[in-house]
């Protein structure tokens, strides 16, 4: 259908609309125009995804002048999946005449289709077996000397791209990594490589947060981006840990212990070099006095990591001079590593910050926080002046340099603590030296100062003022949409006590008392039992469902349950997990019914829906609290509240209560789905906790349904799931409408002109 | 007549030994007899006799087999078979046999009529399954009993004319009795307890061959194991011993113990080892997972998993247990697996007792499996399909055209002898045969002839459509003003259909013939076009039987009573006007043969 959004024709790839959609339509073309950034909070199950897709689409089309590119942040591959998938229909709703050019970007292990570099196991051995093949020097070898082996796909893609920067490789189309794949190999290119080349022409651009967030990676893949693309990060509830990680590093044992065998090589390579090939060491030597860190034009396979930095950090000088000669530079680092060895020899927890630690380094080790700073730059040129290909090995000198890179050029946000082993096995050593980032706003700012529109989305942004707050950006449109419901197809419920009555819950002293595990378990089996389909569980820590898994299979609950239903766990094997999730899928396709254990903050819950059948009943086993305990989070909290004035508890309750509706909020995904929500733990029914869920789950949480116990939730359950079955209108009724036909909006509109 | 017979003991209590003996069986009655001619232990009982039918489990320890009789004729008669091989197929051929049985209440009574008429002569002779078949079906369907009493049994319509249409009934019947396949169970019978006695420090495990059957389904690397050392090895029960070690190993999780008693041992060592089939084989299932949760494909993603950056330790992520050689197997793993196997559901049918066999007819189920598995390409395209259908928001969607069921014709045959002369008509008309058709042609002329019926349906086409719009519109029109109007005499009652207002007798009786003439058209209109002398014959015969027919229904139009006339007539006159057409066409086709009998080659029956 098309309709009118403030005098925009926009295309929607559906029959009919919800007036939420529209209204999440107007606000985000109000941004647009406006050309600022936006903060949008759309319940589940409102199609979200296809409204942002179809307005900017839209608004670029018919603002051609603008030349707006859409750069759409997922959190996951399988989440650009299902994006390109809606982007697709989309596609094929538009008006014939226009072209768009939409496509998936990810890594070579993803992409790529040599058959010689896809026998390598790990994602690492893919990048360097794909470099060995690729990269410029080797090129040129090979150019002389037919014999060495490079890559015929990616030969073939450089041969057609050379024919003209700007001939269009790739033809008008929705390309999914697959298609991608799929189209290499029918024309014999490289995919990955094209895939990037053309992200430059693409109308819409779909990849993970860290291509943009994580400067390493950012300064590579999107440093062409123009200041007119709209960047839009969906499911963003977990954007502010996204944009720390980007900027923290951590340094263990094993790697200094590679990052020393690495220096090791490198000198052995060094001396070959001087023997064989003297000249180009001075070459680099030459370029570094001229002060290019860089040599100059880089081909497209010879990049590697970018500078951990942020851009506007970075140094635009020479390097200085005590570390251009190799031999220099290598003994420069050899004395950090030693000294990160020797501080990593302690017995209890260290905290530091940034300026203290850059001293220390001084006073101990003779390097000055400027040598430190170039870390990244001189390794950078000293690598591709060894012409070494095998970058996977040479990761752990590549960590400790941009470790010292980002310790010298932050003062403030970051700190830097030791642990000699894991606060809940104190009896293991694992050392670990963290250099965390405190302040979310530092990763992203680059992209709010660099991007006109940035759309920041998600099911879950409650309380919606603070994002603003951990980001540091001032939002034009700062919206939270609730949900017009045709019939209350969500049913939450708090349950605080088990059938005998007694409290249950996950905190500290309670969560191993074998009453609770029982109370639990018998919850589960109730609902099993009366619940078609499929069931998920999600539980506070890998931890704590391991345990309370073998609890309940000591107790016999277990076998009871597989009575029912099928079990699936989610396990910390990608491999095994996934696996899992496709039985279980065909599980509730076949009608066995299934149950999967999942972890809150796991990888399940960040990305994987349980729509439909798949998920008629989600329990949360307790309030996914952050382990307390943790260094780093007291860190971030006293950051927090030191700049932000944001109380301690105040963001652990914030962050447990995004996470536990982000857990539940899996199960609807349109208003003909329907689902029950349990937030088994005593705690959810206190105010403070409670409050804190967002509005589409509290305008739906009776007071009824505040304090039950396992018997009156199993009541409630069944008399939810009997109304559910029963048929029931769409559109709803009279003055509130749920679903709008074209008429429908056209008329809306009128009468909002009428209005004004 | 399907009969089996099997070495068996009776008994009539499940305590005592039994009375060994031959027990036969065919589908009406049961016959035991005693391998010592003495023993008074005699049966000959009949199935109808026999209310249902218990068995023991497979894998218990006794393979019995309970036949319950009606309460007030005494209790039932109880089996001990050696194997359960044996009890199985009893047991199935009991089954199917009251199954039969009891899905026909009365049937000893009206048993006669059908078997005399199948004792008429009949040119053909029929297996005695093929009879029964035939006898059950009347003696379901009382419309079909009567059908083929009054048209069979007057000699109208011979038997095997009568059931040539009903091919149906009778081959759907065969296949309805099938052996239905038990799926795997839910329990998780892999995970073996030990049971400890408490005064000494041993522990006992305790294996039942469907335990094993799921310990080789669940776990590959034994099943192999098993296959590759037992017998040759090792002897059965070493290796279950063995098993049942590693097992206790595991158990313990004492890794330090696990991996000295795997380093000495190197067969112990299989069971605690990573079962490097499974991940073989999830290797090759990931790569067809549906990509909208592959969450594999996000670890791969280039940067956003780099070792040693972000945060290691935030109280988020469970450090990574450390990869050993004897890794750990958890219980998560081991009821993702078992959860797995049961979707797969069991594949092989074989007897659950020796262990051997079991081994190798798993190895080949699965060998079957792997031949079958889709090709890449396939694989793709499904996915593709599943992701468009998953991310669509079904309220939003315009509803969807309605489904239509696609057309199945089970036996081509069938069809294509229905449509023959449906075919010959439309192309010739109904001067078709006459149509020059000289019987003396040259090869030339049946060429031009047959190039002229050619170019002739060219030219007319395949009728398209079918009937003329117009015919239809008044065809249409008419029924619709029918209806309207019965409808407006009748008033307002829904419930109520004209044939209601009518007397019973009336209405049985039109009802009844409405039947027969269908029955009857139907071998008329199939006879043409007339090649045999037999269908002559039969046409002749059915001629007559519509022609009586077609009296009584004029009986029973001026006999009904003014009120209902008009009801009545109306629904006469469909009837009358079928049968009308078929005598014109008789008529015609009977003018023509007269015209052209005089210059008939010599042995051509027209």
């Amino acid at each position: 259908m098309k309709l009118e959004v403030e005098g925009l024709t926009v295309y929607f790839p559906y029959e009919s609309i919800y007036p939420e959609q529209v209204e999440y339509m107007r606000e985000l073309k109000r941004a647009l125009d406006a050309g600022g950034h936006a903060l949008l909070e759309m319940p589940t199950g409102t199609g979200k995804t296809a409204a942002l897709l179809s307005l900017i689409v839209s608004y670029s089309i018919h603002n051609p002048q603008l030349k707006l590119k859409l750069l759409y942040c997922t959190r996951t591959v399988h989440e650009m999946e299902k994006t390109l998938a809606e982007l697709r229909l989309l596609a094929s709703h538009l008006p014939n005449s226009t072209n768009i050019l939409a496509l998936g970007l990810s890594s070579r292990k993803n992409l790529c289709i040599n058959p010689h570099v896809l026998s390598a196991q790990s994602r690492d051995s893919v990048d360097a077996s794909c470099r060995r093949l690729t990269a410029s020097w080797v090129r040129t070898l090979a150019h002389h000397n037919p014999q060495l082996p490079t890559c015929p796909f990616f030969e073939a893609y450089d041969r057609a791209s050379s024919a003209g920067p700007d001939a269009l490789l790739l033809p008008p189309g929705v390309y999914t990594l697959g298609d991608l794949r799929s189209f290499g190999r029918s024309k014999g290119w490289c995919p990955y490589f094209l895939a990037r080349h053309m992200i430059r022409y693409a109308n819409v651009v779909v990849y993970s947060y860290q291509y943009l967030l994580d400067p390493k990676v950012a300064t590579i893949i999107s440093k062409e981006m123009h200041k007119e693309c709209v960047v839009v990060f969906d499911e963003a509830h977990n954007i502010d840990n996204v944009c720390i990680e980007a900027l923290s590093v951590s340094i263990r044992k094993q790697t200094l212990e590679g990052a020393t065998r690495n220096l090791t090589q490198m000198s052995h390579e060094i001396e070959r070099l001087k023997a064989t090939d003297a000249g180009r060491l001075r070459a680099e030597y030459n370029r570094l006095v001229e002060g290019l860190a860089q040599r100059g034009n880089l081909a497209i396979t010879d990049a590697w990591l970018g500078n951990p930095a942020l851009p506007d950090d970075i140094l635009k000088e020479a390097v200085p001079g005590n570390i251009r000669r190799a031999e220099h530079f290598l003994s420069v680092l050899r004395r950090l590593v030693q000294y990160l060895k020797s501080r990593l020899l302690t017995e209890k927890v260290e905290t530091e910050n940034p300026v203290n630690f850059c001293a220390a380094i001084n006073s101990q080790a003779g390097i000055d926080q400027k040598m430190l700073k170039f870390c990244y730059d001189r390794l950078h040129s000293l690598m591709l002046t060894l012409e070494i290909t095998n970058t996977d090995e040479f990761m752990h000198i590549q960590t400790v340099c941009d470790f010292a890179t980002l310790v010298s050029t932050y003062a403030r946000g970051f700190s830097i603590i030791i642990e000699p082993y894991d606060e809940r096995m104190p009896t293991i050593p694992d050392p670990v030296l963290q250099l965390s980032c405190h302040d979310a706003s530092l990763a992203i700012k680059p992209v709010f100062d660099r991007f006109q529109s940035v759309i920041i989305t998600s099911g879950t942004l409650s309380p919606i003022d603070l994002y603003p707050r951990l980001l540091n950006f001032s939002p034009v449109i700062s919206c939270s949409f609730t949900m017009s419901l045709t019939r209350d197809c969500i049913c939450p419920m708090v349950l605080t006590r088990g059938s005998d009555q007694l409290p249950v819950s996950t905190k500290f002293d309670m969560r191993s008392d074998p009453g609770v595990v029982r109370n639990y378990g018998r919850l589960l089996l109730e609902m099993v039992a009366a619940v078609p389909d499929g069931i998920v569980c999600f539980f506070v820590s890998y931890s704590y469902m391991d345990g309370i898994v073998n609890n309940w299979n000591e107790m016999g609950i277990l076998q009871d349950v597989m009575q029912h239903k099928l079990v699936f766990i989610e396990t910390q094997d990608v491999v095994e997990t996934t696996l899992a999730l496709d039985n279980y899928r065909k599980a509730c396709d076949c009608g066995r019914g299934a149950v999967f254990f999942s972890v809150a903050r796991g990888k399940v819950a960040e990305g994987i829906d349980f729509d439909r059948h798949y998920g008629r009943l989600v329990i949360m086993f307790g309030v996914p609290f952050q382990y307390t305990l943790s260094r780093i989070l007291l860190a971030r909290l006293e950051y927090l509240r030191e700049t932000f004035q944001i109380k301690e508890g105040d963001f652990l309750t914030f962050d447990a209560l995004r996470q536990a509706a982000q857990c539940v909020g899996r199960v609807i995904r349109s208003k003909a789905d329907y689902g029950m929500m349990i937030f088994a733990d005593k705690r959810y029914s206190r105010h403070d906790k409670r409050s804190k869920l967002p509005g589409w789950i509290l305008s739906h949480l009776h007071d009824a349904h505040l304090n039950l116990s396992t018997d009156m939730a199993l009541h409630i359950a069944r008399e939810f799931l009997r109304r559910m079955a029963q048929p029931y209108d769409k559109t709803g009724c009279g003055s509130k409408k749920t679903l709008l036909s074209e008429e429908d909006v056209m008329k809306m509109s009128e009468g909002a002109m009428d209005t004004y | 007549m399907a009969v089996i017979s099997v070495a068996t003991r009776y008994k009539t209590t499940v305590k005592e030994p039994g009375v060994p003996g031959v027990l036969k069986m065919n589908e009406e009655r049961f016959v035991f007899v005693p391998n010592d001619p003495r023993s008074l232990m005699k049966l000959n009982g009949e199935f109808k006799n026999i209310k249902g039918h218990k068995f023991s489990k497979d894998g218990s320890k006794q393979a019995l087999l309970n036949l319950t009789q009606d309460p007030e004729k005494g209790t039932g008669y109880i089996f001990e078979f050696d194997n359960f091989t044996d009890r199985n197929s009893c047991r199935d051929f009991i089954g199917r046999v009251l199954g039969k049985l009891q899905s026909v209440p009365g049937r000893p009574n009206e048993q006669s009529v059908p078997e005399k008429s199948a004792g008429a002569p009949l040119p053909e002779q029929l297996s005695a399954i093929e009879m029964e078949r035939r006898i059950k079906l009347l003696r379901e369907d009382s419309e079909l009993l009567r059908l083929h009493k009054q048209f069979v049994l007057s000699g109208v319509l011979t038997e095997s004319e009568f059931w040539a249409t009903r091919k149906a009934l009778l081959g759907e019947d065969t296949n309805r009795t099938t052996k239905q396949q038990p799926g795997f169970k839910s329990a998780m019978l892999a995970d073996v307890r030990p049971s400890a006695d408490g005064r000494t420090n041993k522990v006992t495990f305790s294996l039942t061959p469907e335990i094993i059957q799921q310990i080789f389904a669940e776990k590959p690397a034994v099943h192999r194991a098993f296959l590759n050392l037992v017998p040759s090895k090792m002897s059965e029960k070493d290796f279950w011993t063995k098993y049942c070690r590693a097992e206790y190993l595991n158990r313990t999780r004492n890794a330090a113990v696990a991996a000295a008693e795997a380093a000495e041992d190197e067969e112990l060592a299989v069971f605690l080892k990573h079962d490097d089939i499974l991940a073989n084989e999830a290797r090759r299932k990931i790569r067809r997972v549906d990509p909208t949760l592959d969450m594999e494909a996000d670890e791969g993603d280039d940067y956003i998993h780099l070792p040693d950056h972000g945060i290691l330790r935030d109280g988020q992520k469970d450090t990574a247990e450390t990869e050993t050689e004897v890794s750990r197997r958890t219980l998560s793993q081991d009821l993702n697996r078992h959860a797995a196997v049961v979707l797969e559901g069991r594949a092989l049918d074989v007897e659950l007792g020796d262990t051997r066999t079991v081994a190798e007819a798993l190895a080949w189920s699965k060998q079957e499996l792997l031949s079958k598995e889709k090709s890449e390409e396939n694989v793709n395209l499904e996915k593709q399909e599943r992701v468009a259908r998953m991310t669509e928001l079904e309220d939003l969607q315009a509803p969807r055209n309605p489904q239509y069921a696609s057309l199945c014709i089970k036996d081509p045959r069938e069809y294509f002898d229905s449509q023959q002369a449906n075919a010959l008509r439309a192309l010739g008309g109904t001067e078709f045969g006459t149509n020059s058709l000289d019987l003396n042609l040259s090869k030339e002329e049946v060429y031009l002839h047959l190039k002229e019926q050619i170019s002739e349906a060219k030219s007319r086409g395949l009728r398209n459509p079918i009937i003329r719009p117009d015919t239809a519109l008044k065809v249409f029109s008419g029924l619709s003003q029918h209806l309207s109007s019965t409808r407006f005499q009748l008033g307002k009652n829904s419930q109520e259909s004209a044939l209601d207002r009518i007397p019973h007798r009336t209405k049985d009786d039109l009802m009844h013939h409405w039947t027969s003439i269908q029955e009857l058209l139907r071998h008329f209109w199939s006879s043409y076009p007339i090649t045999t002398a037999g269908l002559y014959n039969k046409v002749q015969r059915v001629k007559d039987a519509m022609g009586q027919i077609y009296q009584k229904l004029q009986e029973i139009k001026e006999s009904s009573q003014s009120d209902f006339r008009h009801q009545v007539s109306l629904l006469v006159q469909p009837m009358l006007q079928a049968l009308d057409a078929a005598f014109a066409h008789y008529d015609s086709e009977q003018q023509k043969r007269t015209a052209r009998s005089s210059a008939k080659p010599n042995g051509f029956v027209r």
